[in-house]
C-alpha cells in the first residue's frame, strides 16, 4: 500500500532536496580581510562579539581537504552532511539547525538556492579560495548586504585576490592533482595587472573521476562488500574576474563564474538492489559587480548586483513510467541588488541601513508545476556601539516575499521582523579575555520545493522561526615560553525551533504533504583551543582542536512517539583535532575527525542508529624552488586507517585513499 | 582472592554492558510455531534505506517482536516490503524497491525462498499478491503479473497487463488487476485487467476511473475498485464491477485516502475516507451503512492500513504517524470501540491474520 507517488517523489527527492545551484546575494570580502586579521598561521577563531572561525588558503593542506566541505568540518558547531565520494552532495548545517539555515557567500555575495535553500558545498573546490570565514550568528561588520542578518550562521568564501607590482606585473599558477577513484584535476590561475588600479584573475579547472570505491554494509546482521557504481564525476570551471582600487578607498570588481558537473548518482545503498540509471546534470552561471566606497568623512557605500542562471537536468531510465524513464529539466534565475550605507557620526558609534532585493524564478517540467516567480526584499538597520570595555550591536532586519504563480495559486505575501541583540565585554584590558552574549531571531521562509514542488493544493506554510542566546567567552594569550601562543574560545547557546517545516508524503491530492508541525529544543556547546609551539631546531608545532555538544530534541507533540528523542543525524558529541609540524617548506599533518552515534529517523531506536566514526587524514606537503620557479607538491592520505563508516544512511564514505598535488608558481 | 573476585566482577559487568550495546543479537530460533496466535504488520520502511520490517504482534500474551524476519533470518526484509499475505503454510511478501519476494513460514517467520523479481537485472519492483488454486500472483510495476507454483516456489509464466499494475481480487474463476500507470503523472492508466485463471491469459480489459489502485472482491463475486484520479482535475472513485458479466453497476466519485485497501468480511466492507474516517459500506445494498465507525473521541494521526478478522469482526488499522517515524497498530471491536493498541516498524502498510 505504498503510495507510488512517494516511490516517484523519492527518486526525486533525494537530488531535488539534495542538490543545489547557486543563485545569489552578498559581500564583505574586501572589507573582510581587513576586518579579520588573521594572525601567524593558527589563529582562525577570533576575538570577536560573535563567534567567528576561519581557516586561510595555507591552512588547506593541514586538513588534507578538497572541497569546502572538508575544510569547515574543523569548524566547532558544524556538522556536514555528506552522501560519500567526490560527487556526493556535501551541505553544511550549523548548530542543528539544518542546511538552510547557513548562508553561502561567495566574495561577499550570496550564493542563493530558491528551490532547495542549500548549497552543495562539495562542487566548490579550494584551488580560487584564499580564505573560508564562518559567522555563527551574523557577522559584526556593519558593510554588509542586508541579507548577511537573515540566517542562522554565514559561511563567507573568499577568493584570491591579485597580488601584482609594477616589478611583477602577472602571476600563473598551474597544477594537478590526481589520485584514488581515477581522479585527475588539472588546474590553473593567471593573475595579470593592467593599469595602476586595474588587474585581472582567471581560474580554470577541470576534474574527471570514476568514484567507484568499495564499502562494507551490514543489511541487519549480514556484512556484504559491495561496490559503489554509477559514480563517476565530470567537472569544468571557470571563473573571471577584473579588480579596481584605488588607495582602499574605492574598490569594484566584476566577477563571472560557471560550472558545469555532469555526474552518475549511485544512491542508497540497498539490499538487492541498484542505483545505476540515475544522472545529473547541473549548468550554473553567475555574474556578480562589487562596488565600494569610504569617503573621509567615514561614510560608507556598498552596492552590489548579481544575475545567475542554474540549470540541472534529472534522468532516471529504470522509472517505470509510460515515457522511457524520468527525465526532469529544472531552470533557476535570480536578479539581485543591494545597497548599504553606514556612517560613524562618532567614532566609537557606527549606523547602517541595507536594502536588497531579489527576483527568483523558477521553471521546472514536474506534474503540476506552478512555475512560480518570488521577490523577496531585506531591509536592516544596524548600530554598532563601544564604549570603554563594552560593545554593542543592534540589528532590526525587516524581510518580505511575495510570490506570483503562472498556474497554481500562489501562496500569500508574507512579512517578519527580526531583532538582534550582541553584547560584548573586556574582562582583561589588553583584550585577553572577551566576553560575548548574542540574542537573534531568525524566520525562515518555506523554500520553492516546500511551497510548490508537486503541490497540487496551494500549501499554507508559515516561516520556521528560531529564537537564537548564545554565551561565552575568547581567551588569548601570547607567551614568551614554548608555547608561544595559546587561544580558547567556548561558546553555550539555545536555540529553541518553532513551526518547523516537515515535509512528508501526502495521502492524497498532494503528492507530498508539506505543513508546519514541528518544535526542536536545541541546547549546546562550541568549543576550540588553539596553539602553536616556539619552533625548535626550526621545527614548529601546531594542534587546534574543535570540540561540539548538541542536544537537539523533538518537543513537537508529547504524544509523539520520538517525543525528546535527539533529532536525525545529529550526534551529541563532534570532536576535530589537528596537529603538525613545519620544517622548511616541509609540512606533516594529521586530522582527526570523530562523531558520536547518531539516529537517522526520528525514532531513538537500534534500528535506526548510525554508528560512531572517527577518521584520519595525513598530508605532506613540500614548498620548494627549482630554476628559480617555486614548486608546492602534497601528498595526502584521506581516510587513514581504511575506517568504515557512514554519515548518511546508505551512503558509504570512501575508504582509503590517496591523492597527489604537484603546483607550478611563475 | 578479594582482588580475583573484584576483577571477576569488573569483567562481568563489562560483559553486561556489551550485552547491552546497540548491537543486534540474533537469538536462534528453534522453536515449532513460537510467535504463537496474532498478528503480522508489514512495515514498509523508508525509501532510502533497508529498513523495511515484519512485526509480530501476540494478541494473547500482548508481546510485539518489532522485527521478526531479522530476529529469525539474521538478516533485513529490504527496501520497501510493500505487500503480504498467507497462503497455506506459507507467507509471501513483496519487497517493492529491492524488487524481491520473500517467502516466509509464518510460524517462526523464517525465510523459506528468497525470489528475485529482475528482469536482466533490472527491477521489476513486486507490488501486490493474490492467490488461487495453489497459484501464488505477483503484480510488478513493469506491467506483469507473475504467476508462481506455490509448492515448487518457481515462476511459471508473465502476464502482461495495462501499466504499473496495483492490487488485485479474484471472483468467478477470474484474477482483475488495476492497471495504475500512477508512475505517469498526468496520464495514469484507466482500467482494470480481466485474467483468467484456467489459462492465465488476460481476456479483456474494463475502463474504470483514472489511476485505480484498490480492489476487493465481495461475498456476491462484485468487484470494487478505487480509483486515485489525476490529482487534479479527475477526482477519486469507487466502481463496482459486477463479476458475473463484467459490467459497471455504479461508479461515484468518493472521499478516499490514496492506495487505501478495502477490506471485506461478510456483507461490510471497511476503508478509510480521505478525512481519515473508518467507513462501513454494505455490500448488498451498495450503500455507506455507517459514515464513522469509530466511536468516541478517537483520532488517528495518519490512518494506513486496514483489516478485518472474519471470526470476530474486530477492525484493525495501522497509523503511519506522518511517514516519518515508528507507527502504531490499533484494534477496534466489531461496535467500533478502541481495544488495543501496538507499536510498529516504520510506516506500517499492511496488517496479515496469522490465525483468521
Amino acid at each position: 500500500m505504498l503510495n507510488k507517488n512517494i516511490f516517484a517523489l523519492n527518486a526525486i527527492a533525494f537530488f531535488i532536496l539534495g542538490f543545489s545551484q547557486n543563485t545569489l546575494a552578498q559581500s564583505d570580502s574586501v572589507k573582510n580581510l581587513q576586518e579579520v586579521h588573521i594572525q601567524g598561521i593558527t589563529s582562525g577563531v577570533l576575538k570577536s562579539a560573535t563567534p567567528v572561525q576561519a581557516i586561510t588558503s595555507a591552512d588547506f593542506s593541514r586538513y588534507s581537504a578538497f572541497s569546502v566541505a572538508d575544510a569547515v568540518r574543523n569548524f566547532s558547531g558544524v556538522a556536514v552532511r555528506d552522501y560519500g565520494g567526490i560527487g556526493g552532495l556535501k551541505t553544511v548545517s550549523v548548530r542543528s539547525m539544518g542546511a538552510g539555515y547557513t548562508s553561502v557567500l561567495y566574495d561577499g555575495i550570496p550564493i542563493n538556492d530558491a528551490q532547495t535553500g542549500q548549497v552543495d558545498l562539495g562542487r566548490f573546490n579550494l584551488l580560487n579560495l584564499q580564505e573560508i570565514i564562518l559567522y555563527t550568528g551574523q557577522p559584526i561588520n556593519l558593510s554588509l548586504p542586508a541579507r548577511s542578518y537573515a540566517n542562522s550562521a554565514v559561511l563567507s568564501l573568499i577568493t584570491k585576490q591579485p597580488q601584482l607590482s609594477v616589478e611583477k606585473p602577472y602571476g600563473i599558477t598551474a597544477g594537478v592533482r590526481a589520485g584514488s577513484f581515477s581522479l585527475i584535476n588539472p588546474y590553473v590561475q593567471w593573475q595579470q595587472r593592467l593599469s595602476n588600479n586595474w588587474s585581472a584573475v582567471l581560474n580554470a579547472s577541470t576534474q574527471k573521476a570514476n568514484g567507484n570505491y568499495k564499502f562494507k554494509d551490514n543489511f541487519g546482521g549480514r556484512d556484504t562488500i559491495g561496490r559503489r557504481v554509477n559514480s563517476d564525476v565530470s567537472t569544468q570551471q571557470i571563473d573571471w574576474g577584473v579588480y579596481y582600487s584605488k588607495d582602499d578607498s574605492t574598490t569594484f570588481r566584476l566577477q563571472f563564474n560557471y560550472i558545469s558537473s555532469d555526474r552518475g548518482l549511485p544512491g542508497p545503498v540497498i539490499l538487492n538492489a541498484v542505483y545505476q540509471d540515475q544522472h545529473l546534470l547541473n549548468q550554473d552561471a553567475f555574474v556578480q559587480a562589487v562596488y565600494d566606497r569610504i569617503w573621509q568623512s567615514s561614510l560608507h557605500l556598498l552596492l552590489t548586483a548579481k544575475a545567475s542562471h542554474n540549470y540541472q537536468h534529472y534522468t532516471d531510465a529504470s522509472f517505470l513510467n509510460n515515457n522511457g524513464g524520468a527525465n526532469e529539466h529544472y531552470t533557476q534565475r535570480e536578479l539581485y541588488q543591494s545597497a548599504t550605507l553606514s556612517y560613524k557620526p562618532f567614532n566609537n558609534w557606527e549606523i547602517s541601513y541595507g536594502t536588497d532585493a531579489s527576483f527568483t524564478d523558477m521553471d521546472i517540467d514536474v506534474y503540476r508545476y506552478a512555475f512560480p516567480k518570488r521577490l523577496s526584499l531585506y531591509n536592516v538597520l544596524a548600530s554598532n556601539l563601544k564604549t570603554g570595555r563594552f560593545g554593542f550591536q543592534a540589528s532590526l532586519l525587516s524581510m518580505y516575499i511575495n510570490d506570483d504563480a503562472e498556474t497554481n495559486t500562489a501562496a500569500k505575501s508574507k512579512s517578519a521582523l527580526s531583532p538582534t541583540l550582541v553584547a560584548s565585554f573586556e574582562a582583561i584590558k589588553n583584550g585577553e579575555l572577551l566576553f560575548r552574549a548574542f540574542y537573534k531571531d531568525v524566520y525562515r521562509y518555506p523554500n520553492l520545493s516546500e511551497q510548490y514542488y508537486y503541490a497540487v493544493q496551494p500549501r499554507n506554510l508559515q516561516p520556521e522561526q528560531s529564537r537564537q542566546f548564545n554565551a561565552g567567552a575568547v581567551y588569548t594569550k601570547n607567551f614568551d615560553s614554548f608555547t608561544e601562543y595559546f587561544l580558547a574560545s567556548v561558546d553555550g547557546y539555545y536555540y529553541k525551533v518553532t513551526n518547523k517545516i516537515f515535509s512528508f508524503p501526502g495521502r492524497s491530492a498532494e503528492i507530498l504533504s508539506v505543513r508546519n508541525i514541528g518544535k526542536v529544543d536545541i541546547r549546546g556547546l562550541d568549543l576550540n583551543l588553539k596553539t602553536r609551539f616556539k619552533p625548535v631546531n626550526g621545527y614548529a608545532g601546531l594542534l587546534s582542536l574543535a570540540y561540539t555538544y548538541q542536544r537537539a530534541i523533538d518537543i513537537s507533540n508529547p504524544g509523539d512517539s520520538f517525543y525528546k528523542d535527539q533529532i536525525p543525524y545529529t550526534p551529541k558529541h563532534t570532536l576535530a583535532l589537528n596537529a603538525g609540524v613545519r620544517h622548511n617548506g616541509v609540512g606533516l599533518f594529521y586530522n582527526h575527525i570523530f562523531s558520536s552515534s547518531r539516529y537517522y529517523l526520528s525514532n531513538n531506536r537500534p534500528e535506526y542508529y548510525v554508528p560512531a566514526y572517527h577518521v584520519s587524514d595525513l598530508s605532506l606537503t613540500y614548498n620548494f624552488k627549482l630554476l628559480k620557479k617555486q614548486f608546492y607538491t602534497a601528498v595526502e592520505v584521506n581516510n587513514a586507517f581504511n575506517s568504515n563508516y557512514v554519515i548518511v544512511k546508505g551512503y558509504p564514505m570512501p575508504p582509503r585513499s590517496l591523492r597527489l598535488t604537484l603546483q607550478l608558481t611563475i | 582472592m578479594r582482588s580475583f573476585k573484584h576483577s571477576y566482577l569488573l569483567l562481568l559487568s563489562a560483559l553486561s554492558l556489551l550485552a547491552t550495546s546497540c548491537s543486534k543479537d540474533d537469538d536462534p530460533i528453534v522453536a515449532e510455531d513460537n510467535l504463537g496466535t496474532g498478528v503480522f504488520i508489514v512495515n514498509q520502511g523508508a525509501f532510502s534505506a533497508s529498513n523495511a520490517s515484519l512485526t509480530f504482534y501476540n494478541t494473547t500474551t500482548k508481546k510485539v517482536t518489532l522485527d521478526v524476519f531479522s530476529a529469525a533470518n539474521g538478516t533485513g526484509l529490504g527496501s520497501v516490503a510493500n505487500d503480504a499475505a498467507i497462503y497455506g503454510s506459507k507467507m509471501y511478501i513483496t519487497v517493492n524497491v529491492s524488487s524481491t519476494l520473500e517467502v516466509v513460514d509464518p510460524r517462526n517467520g523464517k525465510l523459506i525462498k528468497h525470489i528475485d523479481m529482475k528482469n536482466n537485472g533490472v527491477a521489476r519492483q513486486p507490488r501486490y499478491v493474490a492467490f488461487y488454486k495453489n497459484k501464488a500472483y505477483i503484480t510488478s510495476y513493469d506491467n506483469t503479473v507473475a504467476v508462481i507454483d506455490t509448492a515448487s516456489l518457481t515462476i511459471e509464466k508473465f502476464i502482461t497487463v495495462g501499466r504499473n499494475p496495483e492490487q488485485m481480487a479474484i471472483a468467478n474463476g477470474k484474477l482483475y488487476v488495476a492497471n495504475s500507470g500512477g508512475l505517469t503523472f498526468g496520464n495514469p492508466d484507466n482500467s482494470v485487467s480481466v485474467i483468467d485463471l484456467n489459462t492465465n491469459t488476460e481476456t479483456k480489459k474494463i475502463t474504470v476511473p483514472a489511476n485505480p489502485v484498490s480492489l476487493a472482491a465481495d461475498a456476491g463475486g462484485d468487484v470494487y475498485v478505487i480509483s486515485a484520479g489525476d490529482y487534479d482535475k479527475i477526482l477519486p472513485a469507487l466502481t463496482i464491477i459486477n463479476g458475473t458479466n463484467d459490467a459497471i453497476k455504479s461508479s461515484e466519485t468518493t472521499d478516499i485516502g490514496y492506495g487505501n485497501t478495502i477490506a471485506i468480511a461478510g456483507n461490510s466492507a471497511y476503508l478509510i475516507s480521505g478525512d481519515g474516517k473508518v467507513v462501513v459500506f454494505n455490500t448488498t445494498t451498495d450503500q455507506v451503512s455507517n459514515a464513522n465507525f469509530i466511536t468516541g473521541n478517537f483520532k488517528f494521526a495518519t490512518p494506513f492500513a486496514i483489516a478485518v478478522k472474519e471470526s470476530t469482526g474486530e477492525v484493525f488499522v495501522t497509523d503511519a504517524k506522518g511517514y516519518t517515524a515508528d507507527g502504531k497498530l490499533y484494534i477496534f471491536s466489531r461496535e467500533g470501540a478502541i481495544k488495543d493498541s501496538a507499536a510498529t516498524g516504520l510506516i506500517p502498510g499492511k496488517v496479515v491474520f496469522k490465525n483468521n
